[in-house]
């Protein structure tokens, strides 16, 4: 589980992006007390920072600066001032991406991803199992109980988006803004034949009990 | 100035020294003297008069004519004080005291207003700047308690974004300089990330979005490429009304020139009112009709084009659909002018 922590004054958003990242997998910390911060941060050893702009002590800049100094650990810079000055000088402090705030969180969660990824190497996070399915994301093949088959683009979010809510139904509308945030614009009817297709290939790997279908409310992936 | 009226300027002294020659010479006459005599003196008299008005005349002739001369050439008219020639005549340099004087009050007049717009204007950006922490935080309560009722709060939050946004743009429209930065731009990524923001609306209104004939890059400042893009965007699917609502976007690459266009199938804009779209303030019939619509978009859209040095032209049949190019020019006059 990748450890994350949120450098943030705001009470509100601190609590709430803390719940976000958890809900998603994530180990969130967000300290509370700004004064020793930059020592707090480092001994935590995170895999990821969010850290805001305009902060009591220290402004974020400093804090950016200071942690390069010691680490190496990925920084993305959330802030609500929107300017190319502020992304050009978090940048050349040695942030890694720079996010404006009000952030569609879908976004948010997909450059932690990204960032994760990279600095993780391909192999840890691109490989997810579920029962006996193992999804590689990275060359869009699944394999099950040996047999594999390969996915198409389309094919694979839907399924990455699927078992990211394992368990929960997921509507129509939440998979087609999924998949559109990920540059795939499908269309309703698109996304029928995608998951149709989808569903026949997982069952002639052998696995019987795959994507179900919720009339009126989704697809779920129990 | 012509002779006639500088004469007739004049006329007063003229006349009491013509009076005063015919007294004199009357009397003259009267006490017999010469004819000779009476001529000699009218000449004594006149010449160096009218010589010192014809010269008078030229000088002030050639001054004037500079002056007018100069205020014509002006590009900015108020400031003809500090490059005009300085007068040599007493009455000319009181006018000119005069007129310095009454410049300089309304420059200080003037810049207390440019002062207060700055102050109001450094406002509004903070004041932007510090309603979306809230916002933010808005959104985040939103994405952990996901409900109906939530998303419906989320679809109006995504509203009150929008028009922070224009307001923002709005206060920045008079003053791009200070606030660009040209950069090369990926149209395709552009139009995604627009069309991304938009995700819940496309989807929710079943209408499909054809990028495929989308590419190239241009040297522009993306952030406001990106606000003009979510205008003309949030247009398109504002006035889809039908279903198999479709959006077509594509680019088209000329010899001088890039133009991105954004096709839609909606209810279109009558002909009486395609003129006036980028008025301030314009709603038109679909305005009037379909209400929420405050005038300000597209007429912030052609302000901000025209800033960046970009067309920003609009076709639309009734019923049909609309069309909105952005022509990007090619070349060094892509640039802010």
């Amino acid at each position: 589980m990748s450890k994350i922590v949120i450098i943030e004054d705001t009470e509100t958003i601190r609590e709430e992006l803390k719940t976000f990242l958890i809900t998603y997998g994530f180990d969130a910390i967000a300290p509370v007390n700004f004064e020793n911060i930059i020592q707090e941060t480092l001994n935590e050893a995170p895999d990821l920072i969010l850290l805001d702009i305009n902060l009591p002590i220290f402004d974020g800049y400093y804090i950016c600066r200071e942690i390069r100094k010691q680490s190496d650990v990925p920084i993305i810079v959330v802030t609500s001032r929107d300017n190319e000055m502020d992304e050009l000088m978090s940048m050349n402090l040695g942030a890694d991406d720079f996010i404006t705030k009000p952030y569609n969180t879908q976004i948010l969660l997909a450059r932690i991803e990204t960032i994760l990824r990279r600095v993780q190497g391909s192999s840890m996070r691109d490989t997810v199992v579920y029962n006996d399915l193992k999804l590689n994301l990275s060359n869009g093949s699944v394999t099950y109980k040996g047999e594999k088959a390969e996915l198409t683009k389309n094919e694979i979010k839907i399924l990455s988006c699927l078992y990211k809510n394992k368990g929960k139904i997921v509507s129509r509308e939440d998979l087609m803004d999924f998949m559109w945030n990920a540059d795939v614009f499908v269309d309703d009817n698109n996304l029928s034949v995608n998951v149709t297709r989808l569903r026949k290939k997982l069952e002639a790997l052998g696995m019987e009990k795959n994507i179900e279908t919720r009339r009126g409310l989704g697809y779920i992936l129990p | 100035m012509t002779f006639k009226e500088y004469v007739k300027d004049r006329a007063v002294f003229l006349l009491i020294n013509c009076i005063l020659f015919i007294i004199i010479g009357g009397i003259m006459i009267l006490v017999r003297m010469n004819d000779q005599a009476v001529f000699l003196i009218f000449c004594i008299w006149f010449f160096p008069l009218i010589s010192y008005i014809l010269i008078e005349y030229f000088k002030q002739k050639t001054f004037y004519n500079e002056l007018t001369g100069i205020m014509d050439n002006l590009d900015q008219k108020y400031l003809l004080p500090e490059v005009m020639t300085e007068p040599e005549t007493m009455e000319g340099q009181v006018l000119y005291e005069v007129l310095r004087q009454a410049n300089k009050d309304m420059h200080e007049h003037v810049k207390g207003y440019r002062d207060r717009e700055n102050e109001y204007r450094e406002y509004i950006e903070t004041w932007i700047h510090e309603i979306k922490t809230p916002i933010a935080s808005t959104r985040l309560i939103i994405e952990n308690n996901q409900t109906g009722v939530t998303r419906n709060i989320q679809e109006e939050v995504k509203k009150i974004e929008e028009y922070i946004e224009q307001v923002l743009y709005y206060s920045r429209s008079n003053n791009v300089s200070k606030d660009y930065l040209i950069k090369e731009v990926s149209i395709v990524d552009l139009v995604r990330g627009v069309i991304k923001r938009n995700s819940r609306d496309f989807i929710s209104k079943g209408i499909s979005i054809d990028l495929e004939k989308v590419e190239g890059t241009v040297f522009s400042d993306a952030k406001w490429l990106e606000f003009i893009l979510n205008q003309l965007i949030g247009n398109a699917i504002k006035y889809i009304r039908e279903r198999d609502g479709k959006v077509i976007i594509h680019t088209v690459r000329n010899e001088n020139n890039i133009v991105l266009t954004i096709e839609d199938n909606g209810i279109g804009i009558s002909e009486k009112d395609i003129y006036r779209v980028f008025e301030k303030g314009f709603t038109g019939e679909n305005g009037r009709k379909f209400g929420r619509s405050t005038g300000i978009g597209l007429y912030l859209c052609k302000k901000l084009a025209d800033q960046l040095g970009l067309g920003l032209t609009i076709t639309s049949k009734m019923g049909e659909g609309t069309k909105v190019s952005i022509i990007f020019p090619l070349g060094s006059e892509n640039f802010i002018q």
